[in-house]
């Protein structure tokens, strides 16, 4: 097998390496940075997404639903522009499309085929809802929410009681209802979208192994995905609206249920890492950054509650990599407070100089090029940017190049390119 | 006016607000009138809001609290509220882009700052830009977008402006998620904003509007 880098130029340092050797390079260089080591050089990650669809010359759509044609252009990618690991598309629409999820939407369904991916916020719990979620959050979510949410699960509203499964052989005299139509027509799109899932999955194990031979290893947010128990609380059921005049008119139901959504997520996160093996949990931000609530407001109803969640992870043998959505740097200095070496930060806007200056002694840097410059900028200015950001932020390791965003819908190649080269010039430091 | 309206609304009393505004109309306060304490009311709010004492969970119940006064003074309400405004502003969210919370929040303090907001909502093409330019001859067009998608749409909308002989007579900003100098450049508009005060700003200085 080639390694694929005598086709681009301007890579001779790993030029004529097995991939073998590139894997456990790229690996120990990641591997370093996360634990605030000096790695050889800064490594790279590319969050390409749908990029590939318009580098690789097929529609959004095509991208998403071709897993031929995914995995095909996803390996020209990596060997192309030789990042230290790549991440292709994220989230794939078998399993929503197959429940009618009314919170997504993807390319070719509503949308154009080359559309974006794009979540689509609801207040699907109202206020009336908080006393039956925090009673049983497990039975109103199911008979509840679900029908809400995904127009084929319309069908669970019909259900009895959850709870009353535990009437054991007495129950299965309520069994009959269950061969309503709507309620067997809601079962069926269940097994159906947990196939289509576990078809994603089989993809992303065999594509990760593929990209492995190829010398890429997995990038660190692979593990599992659980949010901010404020932004769970936001994004998938109160909306940011409703959310947000529960912090003023509801205050002390939204702390319970921040509570209860916290306790949840962590046991499924530890199972599903233990099940796994991976060793992360990505938590992506949305409603923390600056702009959306005072800081008085964040240290009742935001940060105890992640820093909680953070720490619970850490004992678990987690690592927990946020995704620093929008601009943090008036609050900077809780994220310096976590524990040392634990954790990965991904930064969109935060100025990332003042991330260094005040976090970078306490967690892994990941980001720097905006996603803008690579869409509009030009070489020099990709250069630049690249020189300054290795020289400053990586200085004594600690830092990941990534883009500010995990899309890179829009870069141009040739600024990719610029940038990737221009990260192994300037990267050793 | 009624300073206790005012500030019940402004200080996030929303159910007193709405209480009060009720009595207020019984005691037969003229429907004018308690809109006006309203509008007084929501400039605190951007006020408030523009010296970060205030974020976006103020702005929306406060939103909340005039929408319910609202429903209560309109049925009273014979002629229409005349009141000038500084200038027109027709804004949107860029075609291909749903996102609307920065769109509402910019709409929100261009309203209370004196301007007529024409908010064309979100996934907006350009055409309708250009059809609502045409209509009402607004001194500045606002384009929102939180995708990296959405440069490209701020870009065309901003051709078709040009091409339907248009841009001329209006300015343009731009804002949203990842909205900077590059993608200003790469649109052409004649500037952008990190913030709704930014956009406020702006379009104080496009209309002749003196700038606090």
């Amino acid at each position: 097998m080639t390694s694929g880098i005598a086709a681009t130029p301007g890579l001779a340092t790993d030029a004529g390496k097995s991939p073998e050797r590139l894997l456990a390079e790229r690996t120990a260089r990641l591997e370093d940075a996360f634990a605030l080591r000096k790695p050889d050089r800064v490594p790279i990650i590319m969050p390409a997404s749908y990029f590939l669809a318009g580098w690789g010359g097929v529609s959004n759509q095509r991208l998403a639903e071709d897993d031929d044609i995914r995995q095909r252009i996803l390996e020209d990618a990596a060997l192309h522009f030789q990042p230290d690991s790549i991440i292709g598309v994220f989230n794939d629409p078998r399993a929503p499309l197959a429940l009618g999820d009314r919170m997504t939407k993807f390319p070719g369904h509503g949308q154009s085929e080359n559309g974006p991916f794009q979540f689509v916020e609801h207040e699907f719990m109202t206020p009336e809802d908080y006393g039956p979620f925090l009673k049983d959050p497990a039975d109103w979510s199911i008979r509840v929410y679900l029908p809400r949410a995904f127009a084929k699960l319309e069908g669970l509203a019909a259900l009895p009681p959850l709870g009353m499964a535990a009437f054991g052989t007495y129950n299965l005299m309520n069994l009959g209802g269950f061969r309503k139509p709507a309620i067997a027509d809601a079962l069926r799109a269940l097994l159906a979208a947990a196939e289509g899932q576990a078809a994603a999955d089989a993809w992303n194990a065999a594509s990760a192994e593929r990209l492995a031979e190829l010398g890429f290893p997995q990038p660190p947010l692979v593990g599992s995905l659980i949010e901010a128990p404020f932004d769970f609380m936001s994004d998938t059921l109160r909306g940011m609206r409703g959310v947000m005049t529960d912090m003023l008119r509801r205050p002390e139901l939204l702390l319970e249920a921040e509570q209860r959504v916290l306790d949840i997520q962590l046991e499924h996160a530890i199972a599903f890492n233990r099940a796994t093996g991976l060793r992360s949990a990505f938590i992506p931000l949305h409603r923390g950054s600056d702009g959306f609530m005072s800081i008085a407001q964040f240290e009742r109803f935001y940060w105890p509650q992640l820093r909680e969640m953070q720490l619970r992870l850490i004992d678990a043998g987690i690592t927990p990599v946020c995704f620093y959505e929008g601009v943090w740097n008036k609050r900077l200095d809780y994220i310096a407070d976590l524990p040392r070496g634990k954790t990965i930060g991904w930064f969109q806007r935060s100025d990332i100089f003042a991330v260094k200056e005040v976090a970078g002694k306490t967690l892994c840097i990941m980001g720097g090029m905006p996603n803008t410059l690579l869409q509009a900028g030009t070489p020099e200015e990709v250069r630049d940017r690249t020189r300054e950001v290795c020289q400053r932020v990586g200085a004594g390791g600690g830092f990941v190049m990534a883009t500010g965003i995990g899309e890179m819908e829009g870069c141009r190649p040739d600024l990719v390119e610029t940038w990737v080269q221009a990260t192994r010039e300037f990267g050793a430091v | 006016m009624s300073e206790e309206l005012v500030d019940a609304i402004a200080d996030m009393r929303d159910e007193e607000a709405v209480e009060l505004a009720g009595r207020l109309l019984e005691q037969g306060t003229p429907p004018l009138e308690v809109l006006e304490d309203c509008r007084k009311a929501m400039a605190i709010v951007g006020q408030r809001f523009e010296a970060e004492e205030y974020f976006i969970p103020e702005l929306i119940l406060a939103g909340e609290t005039l929408r319910a006064i609202s429903e209560i003074v309109k049925p009273r309400l014979s002629g229409t509220d005349g009141a000038a405004k500084n200038g027109k502003i027709v804004l949107g969210t860029v075609a291909g882009d749903i996102h609307d919370i920065g769109k509402d929040i910019v709409s929100f303090m261009l309203d209370v700052n004196g301007f007529e907001v024409f908010d064309l909502g979100v996934d907006v093409p350009p055409e309708t830009f250009v059809a609502k330019v045409r209509e009402v001859h607004p001194e500045v067009v606002a384009l929102s977008g939180f995708l990296t998608l959405s440069f490209d749409a701020m870009r065309d909308t901003v051709d078709a402006l040009e091409e339907a002989g248009l841009r001329g007579g209006v300015k343009i900003m731009i804002g949203g998620g990842t909205v900077d100098e590059n993608v200003r450049a790469y649109a052409r508009a004649d500037a952008y904003g990190d913030t709704a005060a930014d956009a406020v700003k702006l379009a104080k200085s496009w209309t002749g509007v003196k700038v606090r």
